[in-house]
């Protein structure tokens, strides 16, 4: 191969106008045409068409080209497309290369033409120097254990786990709580069917409890996980139950014991004993001790009430937490979320006023198994309402709570609540305060009209406060009807918030176990918003129901049912292949300082220390490159983003007018990933910068930092996850390292610092890479002819060229 | 599930608690205080009386904090403390 | 201006940096209902609508009235479920509408308010704040004390159509209790406002300070509703010099506007050293005769709320060397006026935040230094604010030689019988429709019933009341 003659085709693609409208695509494929080993440059309408994809396969055949150059959208975007196409023509997918010229170049420089067509030619002037460097290589087969592991037992969770079971696959179902149902157990009835929430729940939950694929652990926190796709390893803490499982649940146990607290699941509107059952339905009917509540929590039997009280002898104890290790191929996540505290609002008075309730309160009072009998009363004196107040977007879609997202599901709910007192009081006057009222799905809008024949009057305006009526605990709300342009003020006897969703506490735990990222909002992140939404970035992870964003339980159990499908494919296949962008070692080079098994995040290298040399699993690698890095020896690099080829995209960049350019080098997961974001987004920032992909920030040796200064570069960014938030778990950490090193080196030298930035960025955070841009712009503008040189003069010395 | 409790049970007057009736035997005492140190609910305290062998026996603080558990019976070396449930009609 | 381009809100608003977020309103309402000026002016002012006439066509809003209704509460903010702040979006407009000389909306506003408030130049003055926007003073108060005499002759003229129907006992004659005696005098009732003080005003008069409201203008404003018929006894203290019980049967209904001149107690050693003070007298000796003397002195200030920033400025303008504000929270949570705090600190005001005091060091009885501890912010209390809890370790001594105390106002409310029923923190519980409180026949309203507010809050509150007490005297008969 390294003799053969390199043949680059090279396309530029108009991507109708999103390129072609800002950048002149003819201009940049002639430009690409006179580039080193550039046999054929083309610019085309639609390369991603099949019409675009036939043309390369025929030029592939027609001109031997053996590198294939396309400069169109995002690779995150049709780079496997392309790679599909040339190993169609028969020509390697690793000799194939993208340049981002429409994320990262035309959208985000819609008004300058120029310069954004100078800025196209210089990625496909980086993308055709790395080209000409790339060698063929082939993916690596990891086998897919065929168990899966779901996180979370409330509908989502339920679904998937009977899903997969279903299909054949072992599912070990985790859950915190004592008992699976999660929020729908707690609810009345659910819309827009008004169908009773845990009699079409509770069936699906037996049916967790007697799968015989289905491997339930409840009272368990999921506290380790390693491994990749295909191969985790999990460790499940299971918190002891003090009861065996020979209990009958008659509930003997429960009726002695002298110690009651609030149940947590009728949101502390009823009392529960130390030994109980969170609700009658529960799964497993294991009843379960409370701990901090049980007598016995010092260890001593000081009562034994229960144990005397059990027929079956099932109360133990002497049980003690276990750690369970299991090995699953996938992992679904559907942990949920939580609901927004209202207390934090002082206006409304919740937590002050008695007959302020919150939606999930009214829930358990509506409900005939709840604390008061399926009788909607108000706290203040078990009376029935006659007046009653919704109050919408609570927590929701507000700067000030934080939380700005619409919660998806409190407009609907409300309607049914409503139509859930017409039902049992048709007397009771309903008013709902709204600003905007969102019945958006099936049967939804139907249920809204409904409501309003009923009688349920909607004003839209939210009230500015709550003042409750010191004599008739009676509350007034004071807002302004924005329809009507008028302030009312209205007496209520009952107040219902609306209170909205919001991300789990404990996402973060979550998070950094599993790698995750997460959205502004704090929910977790798909792989991609419109075509991977059930997909971690994760490989072998998906999310169902809340966990992923707000929604309702049809759109949970349809995204359980879809990552379920999701996770089987995976373990249909029962092998998955990886990118070949693992480390390879040259020998000779190698000391065997053993630092790169040092900085690998997963162990994939280790130092033998007997036979004095480094030894690598592909199969463990996770690709980040941080090992090629870290050598001091040049001994390592990594596949498809070797040092040759990343010191050829610097060249490229640096050829001409460096002393006005940016060089960022940017993670593909978050940073890059947020570039592009700021392009879809078209957020607009000056046309400087010039990006080089990396895995994670975490490759980005210092040799290349300094080549870039060396060869007059202005400014350097290194780009990558937040700390905490790094795809390849912790590898980002040495890039922080690096950096600091080589801010040290340039103080000491007399340079600018501030001419090497450090970002940290998610996917989300497009915004913020956009800002970075233009602060960086104003570095640039500052720096004198004189300061480069002096760059230049340090990093040579250095090696750096 | 991490909603903040805050309110009174509904049922909180309905759901029944053992009432307890705690017998000392003072003169039996010999003033080991393990009653007043297991109690987990902390319903006894020393009295300043003192007994016939000399030692100030238990006191009850308050009953009606007593669960009936009947630990102090169980660690009682001379069998000087009971507990008895108090029968009530009427849901007293 | 040069015709044709349209003005758009990003040039009103350049120079705030918050412009683009008012796309965000999505219309709740809850500006306009917390405004106590769309109270006062019912359907002329609505906040939100001005809000979204910004956005949607600024030119016109720069020539109405509607920017310049604004009286920089802040309630509005407080509560915006966006945290838009309107005070400062309407002032960039109003900036923009002076520079651009088109002053002559605030000109017609003046008559709104002559007839929207009994207190019009203090209004005008402490609230509306036209100097903020670049406007001379001599010649509003011109203006308005025209429109006041031709508005006097004609409410008299009305006054005399009625014969009289009641009377009514008001105690306290800060703004709330005597915009209640401006109303009912108009309705034709007889109104007698008991003053403890030796001159009426209440806290206008004892704690604004003078150079935010002179004394002459409070004096014209008091003395134009004298001319209306309305009595004010003053050194008249209830519960002492005449019992609320007799009030009560001697007139047909009461209104208590005693407002909130109780200093909360810092409980903390030191706290008894000469040198420390509390804020509303620290205010009130700087209007009398017998002001601190504080040149040169270095001044601490505890406390994150108006009276604080208040005291800290007056200090400045008194002389002393170094003002520090103490918070113990940060500046969000700061309660005061986001603008004061600003102005405060162009003045030369310092502030540091998260920070509270431990414990006051005198050397002999005098204060020298005050020994603090940093704080950090936990979990969201019952108030929706990040409760701020000690740093152990962080304690630090910062030299004072005096210690202004603004920890919070309540009201003093020894005299009422206990049948009123009060709030969690000391103020007085109305009905928020009648202002009437758990006692048949009393109201209440202004800074006893919220806590430490705005002039234009007691005064609407005060509106309320009145028509409130008129209602019920008509029941009565």
């Amino acid at each position: 191969m390294s003799r053969e003659e390199i043949r680059i085709g090279v396309y530029v693609c108009h991507c109708g106008l999103n390129i072609a409208g800002s950048v002149d695509c003819e201009e940049v494929a002639e430009f690409a045409s006179t580039l080193p080993h550039v046999v054929l440059a083309r610019d085309y309408r639609y390369t991603c068409s099949d019409q675009g994809q036939e043309l390369i396969k025929n030029d592939i055949r027609e001109y031997r080209l053996n590198r294939v150059v396309v400069a169109s959208c995002s690779p995150r975007l049709h780079e496997p497309t392309f790679r599909k196409a040339c190993e169609e023509a028969g020509l390697n997918k690793y000799l194939f290369e993208m340049a981002n010229i429409r994320e990262q170049c035309s959208w985000v420089h819609l008004h300058d033409r120029r310069a954004a067509t100078e800025k196209a030619k210089d990625l496909v002037k980086m993308a055709v120097a790395k080209a000409a460097l790339l060698k063929p290589a082939s993916d690596i087969e990891v086998p897919v254990i065929r168990k899966a592991l779901v996180i979370g037992g409330g509908v989502a969770g339920i679904q998937a786990a009977l899903d997969l079971a279903d299909t054949g696959y072992k599912v070990y179902l985790v859950e915190r709580e004592p008992s699976i149902g999660g929020m729908m157990a707690r609810l009345d009835k659910t819309f827009p069917t008004m169908d009773c929430s845990i009699c079409i729940l509770a069936p699906k939950m037996s049916d967790v409890g007697r799968h015989p694929n289905i491997e339930l652990l409840t009272n368990s926190e999921v506290i380790d996980v390693k491994g990749y796709i295909g191969n985790f390893r999990v460790k499940v803490l299971k918190k002891p139950r003090y009861v065996k499982k020979d209990c009958s649940a008659c509930g003997e146990c429960s009726k002695v014991c002298p110690m009651t607290a609030p149940n947590e699941f009728d949101a502390g509107l009823a009392l529960r004993h130390a030994i109980y059952t969170p609700f009658a339905q529960a799964v497993p009917s294991t009843y379960i001790v409370d701990m901090n509540l049980c007598l016995n929590k010092d260890g001593v039997i000081v009562c034994d009430r229960c144990i005397k009280a059990c027929e079956r002898q099932a109360i133990d104890f002497t049980m003690k937490p276990e750690a369970v290790e299991l090995e699953v191929g996938t992992i679904i996540v559907a942990t949920g979320a939580d609901v927004f505290d209202p207390s934090t609002l002082p206006q409304y008075g919740y937590g002050k006023y008695p007959n302020v309730i919150t939606s999930l309160e009214f829930e358990r009072l509506i409900n005939a198994g709840g604390p008061s009998g399926g009788r909607l009363i108000r706290p203040s004196d078990m009376k029935v309402p006659r007046r009653v107040a919704f109050i919408q977007c609570v927590g929701s879609r507000s700067n000030k709570t934080g939380r700005t997202y619409c919660s998806n599901v409190c407009c609907m709910n409300t309607i049914k609540d409503s139509l859930l007192i017409k039902e049992h009081w048709p007397e009771t006057e309903i008013y709902v305060f709204y600003v905007d009222i969102r019945a958006y799905g099936k049967g939804f809008e139907d249920l809204y009209k409904r409501a309003k024949k009923e009688g349920v009057i909607f004003i839209r305006g939210l009230p500015a406060e709550i003042i409750e009526d010191k004599k008739t605990r009676n509350l007034w709300l004071i807002g302004e009807n924005t329809l009507l342009k008028e302030p009312y003020k209205m007496e209520f006897d009952m107040v219902i918030l609306s209170v909205g969703l919001e991300p789990r506490k404990d996402s973060e735990i979550i998070q950094r176990l599993l790698t995750l990222s997460r959205t502004q909002d704090g929910f977790f992140m798909e792989a991609h918003p419109k075509l991977r939404p059930v997909d971690a970035a994760t490989g072998g992870i998906f999310f169902a129901g809340c966990a992923e964003s707000p929604k309702d339980i049809k759109d949970s159990v349809t995204q359980a049912s879809a990552a379920a499908a999701r996770a089987g494919i995976l373990m249909a296949k029962g092998k998955v292949t990886v990118e070949a962008i693992t480390p390879i070692l040259d020998v000779e080079k190698c000391k065997a300082c053993g630092l790169c098994a040092k900085v690998c995040p997963y162990n994939a290298i280790t130092l033998n220390k007997e036979l004095k040399r480094v030894e690598i699993v592909e199969a463990a690698c996770g690709g980040c490159g941080t090992c090629a890095a870290e050598c001091p020896s040049d001994a390592l690099t990594q596949n498809h983003f070797t040092d040759e080829q990343i010191i050829a995209q610097i060249d490229a960049v640096t050829e001409y007018d460096a002393d006005k350019k940016i060089v960022a080098f940017c993670c593909n997961w978050c940073a890059y990933a947020g570039a592009d974001f700021a392009g879809v987004s078209r957020m607009q920032y000056p046309p400087s910068v010039r990006i080089i992909r990396t895995m994670c920030s975490g490759r980005v040796a210092p040799k290349f930092v300094e080549r870039a200064f060396a060869r007059g570069a202005a400014a350097v960014l290194v780009a990558g996850c937040h700390p905490g938030d790094c795809h390849y778990i912790n590898a980002n950490y040495h890039t922080q390292r690096r950096v600091e090193r080589l801010w040290k080196k340039m103080e000491q030298n007399g340079l600018n610092k501030e001419r090497l930035q450090l970002l940290w960025a998610s996917a989300a955070e497009g915004e913020r890479f956009a800002s970075k841009i233009y602060e960086m712009q104003k570095i640039v503008e500052s720096i004198t002819p004189e300061e480069i040189e002096r760059a230049k003069k340090v990093f040579s010395k250095a090696g750096g060229a | 599930m991490p909603e903040r409790l805050w309110r009174t049970p509904l049922d909180v007057e309905k759901i029944s608690r053992p009432k307890a009736e705690i017998y000392i035997l003072k003169d039996q005492c010999k003033g080991c205080g393990f009653c007043i140190h297991y109690c987990p609910k902390k319903v006894l305290e020393e009295s300043d009386e003192i007994n016939a062998r000399g030692v100030h026996p238990p006191r009850v603080v308050d009953e009606k904090n007593c669960v009936l558990c009947s630990f102090c019976t169980a660690v009682c070396p001379d069998f000087a403390i009971f507990v008895k449930e108090k029968q009530c009609k009427d849901g007293c | 201006m040069s015709a044709g381009k349209p003005i758009t809100y990003r040039e009103v608003l350049a120079e705030y940096p918050d412009a683009e977020k008012i796309k965000f309103c999505f219309e709740c309402g809850i500006c306009t209902a917390s405004c106590p000026m769309a109270g006062l002016l019912k359907g002329e002012y609505n906040p939100r609508n001005v809000l979204e006439k910004i956005f949607l066509n600024v030119e016109d809003v720069l020539v109405s009235d509607e920017i310049w209704l604004c009286a920089w509460c802040y309630r509005c903010y407080k509560r915006c479920p966006q945290a838009l702040k309107p005070p400062e979006i309407f002032f960039h407009a109003k900036k923009f509408a002076v520079e651009t000389e088109r002053k002559q909306a605030f000109e017609n506003i003046i008559q709104k308010i002559v007839r929207a408030s009994p207190l019009p130049l203090v209004t005008i003055l402490a609230c509306f704040h036209p100097e903020r926007a670049g406007l001379g003073l001599d010649r509003i108060v011109k203006e308005a004390e025209k429109i006041r005499k031709e508005l006097l002759d004609e409410e008299k003229r009305a006054i005399k159509a009625e014969s009289i129907k009641g009377k009514v006992a008001v105690i306290g004659s800060g703004p709330a209790g005597l915009t209640v005696a401006h109303d009912l005098i108009l309705k034709g009732y007889e109104a007698t406002v008991f003053e403890a003080m030796k001159e009426p005003g209440g806290m206008l008069r004892k704690c604004l300070p003078a150079y935010r409201l002179p004394r002459e203008l409070l004096d014209m404003d008091i003395q134009a509703l004298k001319d209306l018929g309305v009595e004010i006894e003053t050194s008249v203290v209830v519960g002492k010099d005449v019992d609320f019980s007799s009030l009560r049967s001697r007139y047909d209904a009461v209104f208590i506007g005693v407002g909130a001149h109780k200093g909360q107690e810092l409980r903390i050693e030191g706290a008894g050293l000469k040198g420390v003070v509390h804020a509303l007298d620290f205010l009130c000796m700087f209007n009398s005769e017998k002001a601190l003397n504080v040149e040169d002195k270095r001044v601490a200030v505890i406390g994150g709320g108006n009276v604080a920033v208040d005291s800290a400025k007056t200090a400045l303008k008194c002389g002393a060397k170094e003002v520090t504000i103490f918070y113990r929270r940060s500046r969000e949570e700061m309660p005061a006026n986001p603008w004061e705090v600003k102005e405060a600190e162009d003045e030369g005001v310092k502030i540091e935040f998260l920070i509270s005091p431990k414990r006051i060091l005198g050397s002999g009885e005098n204060v020298s230094a005050v020994e603090f501890v940093r704080m950090k912010l936990g979990e969201l209390d019952e108030t929706g604010r990040r409760k701020p809890v000690p740093i152990e370790g962080s304690e630090f001594v910062k030299d004072a030689d005096m210690v202004i105390l603004a920890i919070g106002e309540a009201p003093d409310l020894s005299f009422i019988p206990k049948e009123i029923e009060l709030n969690e923190d000391g103020t007085i519980w109305v009905n928020p429709l009648t202002m009437e409180t758990t006692l048949k026949g009393v109201f209440a309203g202004g800074d006893a019933v919220t806590g430490p507010a705005s002039i234009v809050e007691a005064i609407y509150a005060g509106r309320m009341a009145a028509s409130s007490i008129d209602c019920y005297l008509r029941s009565l008969r």
